[in-house]
């Protein structure tokens, strides 16, 4: 069932998709009702299935590739609903809404067969370590989004540039604001993610777990992020710099991402 | 009945025109009452503004142009080339097109709406307007309404002090509780500092080279005044600085940004240069978080604004010409009703006419004759009527008023007037259950 509702889901953040483009570019307020209430009905939808499937796994964690896709999805539609509340900006929803949609798109195709079997799984520190740390993902994501547009858009007020094509832009405020945000809440997110990994590890495992690349890489990213939140709070850090730094944290997060593929402990699908 | 809409506007007349038949605010009521005592007049309504002086009449047979130069005692050589009148439809397009702003002079700005809906407020007030001026008013409404929701001729500033307010909405978002700094004391500095009050900012700071005018500037906005000595050192608690000042050099240079920056923590700070010759190095703009505009900035995107402007106007004037065509047609379908009534009647006149000329020669009949008579007569009568009244009504749908002004004269009809409105639905509603 629960791949139903997901599917209607997906269904729905293809509206979104499709209607953030009039709404962000051609400004148009009717369009912007419509992408929304098409990313809250998709986001409902995709509620009842992430709960179904949770329910129907007997597990409480999201633990196939697909769950994990899935939840990611979830957290990113969340957040575009979390900015819009909070700032009105409906901008983000053209990055966010296909984002959201192509996450939730393989998932949706069909149930995953490449389940995660390891026996410790089912403990609910896992629930806990995978949840927040997708947050983290998904708050970073939007960290980086709202970066890049604060870019552009300090570049077209240099340039003094005649309204155009980029005149949706939100404000340079309201995007730092969403970046500075997101960054505490997934810097927030990722060390409770780690603790709660550290800790089943400890336990399962021990030390000779904390050698495995993939578990390296996430303290280096861990350490980066603090080193940039405090750089950015401390000197107001903002614009082109401000930009790099994010991007940098955003590079470490895709490599730890991709180092589940070296990582020889952090492997839990029998393939 | 005829609806009207004459005047002058700034394309016809002078401002030297215009400002001599202004109408004040508090006079507005007191010449729409003598406008609807005028001969003939029956409704009306008086649009006074800086750019137009215009009366909307619905009227029988009105003078006016004779009006205008008896109320405002003006020399009717000195008017006539500058007056307009237009009727019906053409009245009815421009009366549309003046509620949405795209007769004004700067088209799309969103003043002249309010200043229609005042007008007809106060024609309301003193019984000038009745049911054809609501209709038109409200259809006006509608489509200024339309036109503003469906282009984008009003979303986009054009003066330089919306401008300047629409930029610092861009680095600032919301303006409230933002600072401004005014350095000079300038008109245009202080038109800038009035738009950013009004959109949220709260706290204006003033530093002039003499004190006294700062001094009552700032008390002007509810502001502070700060000493021109010490501007360096306290210029950076604005978020907005507005520099108007005479100065030969650059108040302002890039050391001094660096500086304003490094103290604010890298918040971003927003220079709007509007003296001649520039008090804000331009190399201020390379300081990381700095945005300075100067007036030719300023005046480039109003420049590019206005032009898109003219774009939407030409979706804008569709709209209208749709709108006009549909409220013409509504209101021939209101208007063919009398037409059918006067219609309805004469024929029921004539009917009892021929009754009573035969009524020596009808009077051997018993009453059940005489009743079986009148019926016959009178479903006569309908046969006749049945088909010039599908014609008035096929009329009406095509919005033809030649064909139904045509069939008035064919069968003589007069206007019914008001008072036989009472008789109007009497008829309407008999004649409906025969059919």
């Amino acid at each position: 069932m629960y791949l139903l509702w997901l599917r209607v889901a997906a269904v729905f953040y293809g509206l979104g998709s499709i209607s953030a483009v009039p709404a962000v570019l051609g400004r148009r307020p009717r369009w912007q009702q419509l992408c929304v209430c098409f990313a809250i009905t998709g986001w409902l939808f995709h509620f009842v299935s992430f709960v179904e499937m949770l329910s129907g796994a007997r597990h409480l964690a999201a633990l196939g590739l697909h769950e994990v896709q899935s939840t990611l999805s979830l957290l990113i539609a969340t957040a575009f609903m979390l900015v819009w509340i909070r700032y009105k900006a409906v901008s983000f929803g053209m990055f966010a809404m296909p984002l959201a949609l192509l996450l939730a798109l393989v998932p949706a195709l069909g149930p995953d067969r490449h389940a995660f079997s390891s026996p410790f799984i089912r403990s609910g520190w896992i629930f806990v370590h995978v949840t927040t740390l997708l947050a983290a993902y998904a708050s970073l994501i939007f960290s980086m989004i709202a970066s890049i547009l604060y870019l552009v858009q300090e570049r077209r007020m240099k340039n003094k540039e005649t309204p155009g094509f980029l005149e949706w832009l939100p404000p340079l405020d309201t995007m730092d604001q969403i970046a500075q945000t997101s960054l505490v809440v997934g810097f927030c997110c990722m060390t409770v993610g780690l603790l709660a990994g550290s800790l089943i590890a400890q336990e399962h495992i021990g030390a000779a777990y904390f050698l495995d690349p993939k578990v390296l890489l996430s303290f280096v990213m861990w350490i980066l992020y603090v080193v940039l939140l405090f750089v950015r709070r401390s000197t107001g850090l903002r614009g082109r710099r401000a930009v790099y730094l994010s991007s940098a944290v955003f590079i470490v997060m895709l490599s730890v991402w991709a180092a589940n593929l070296l990582s020889s402990v952090h492997r839990f699908s029998v393939p | 009945m005829k609806l009207v809409v004459a005047g002058v506007n700034h394309k016809t007349a002078p401002v030297e025109l215009r400002e001599r038949l202004a109408i004040a605010q508090e006079r507005l009521a007191e010449v729409t009452r003598s406008l609807i005592e005028e001969a003939g007049v029956r409704e009306a309504m008086v649009l006074s503004t800086c750019n137009r002086v215009e009366v909307v009449a619905c009227h029988d047979q009105a003078e006016l142009p004779v009006f205008f130069q008896k109320f405002f005692a003006i020399d009717p050589a000195e008017l006539r080339p500058h007056f307009y009148e237009h009727a019906d439809a053409d009245a009815v397009r421009h009366l549309f097109r003046v509620a949405s702003s795209l007769d004004s002079m700067i088209v799309g700005e969103p003043q002249i709406l309010g200043q229609v809906k005042e007008a007809y407020a106060v024609a309301r007030s003193v019984g000038a307007a009745h049911a054809q001026m609501d209709r038109l008013l409200q259809a006006a409404f509608a489509t200024a309404k339309k036109v503003r929701t469906d282009t984008q001729i009003g979303s986009s500033s054009v003066s330089i002090a919306s401008v300047a307010v629409d930029l610092a909405r861009k680095i600032f978002g919301s303006l409230d509780n933002r600072r401004v700094l005014l350095v000079g004391a300038g008109k245009m500095s202080e038109l800038a500092a009035k738009h950013l009050i009004q959109q949220g900012a709260n706290s204006i700071l003033v530093a002039n080279r003499t004190h006294q005018r700062a001094m009552h500037l700032a008390q002007s906005f509810g502001g502070s005044t700060l000493r021109f000595e010490d501007l360096y050192a306290t210029a950076d608690q604005a978020d907005i600085i507005i520099t108007s000042t005479g100065s030969a050099t650059p108040l302002f240079r890039r050391e001094h940004g660096q500086q304003f920056m490094h103290r604010r923590r890298n918040r971003p700070m927003f220079f709007i240069d509007i003296a001649v010759p520039r008090d804000v190095d331009p190399e201020m703009n390379k300081v990381d978080g700095v945005f300075l505009y100067d007036i030719d900035d300023l005046q480039s995107v109003a420049a590019s604004h206005l032009a898109n402007r003219k774009l939407e106007a030409e979706k804008a004037e569709a709209i209208i010409s749709l709108e006009v065509e549909r409220f013409q047609r509504r209101s021939l379908a209101v208007d063919v009703v009398p037409t059918i009534v006067a219609l309805q009647r004469s024929i029921e006149e004539l009917r009892q006419a021929e009754l009573r000329r035969a009524q020596s020669r009808l009077q051997s009949l018993n009453p059940e004759q005489i009743a079986a008579v009148d019926a016959v007569t009178r479903g006569l009568a309908n046969k006749f009527l049945h088909m010039p009244l599908a014609a008035i009504k096929a009329a009406s749908l095509d919005g033809n008023a030649a064909a139904i002004e045509m069939m008035r004269n064919i069968f003589k009809l007069t206007e019914v007037g008001e008072e036989d409105e009472s008789v109007v639905t009497a008829l309407n509603t008999s004649g409906k259950e025969q059919e």
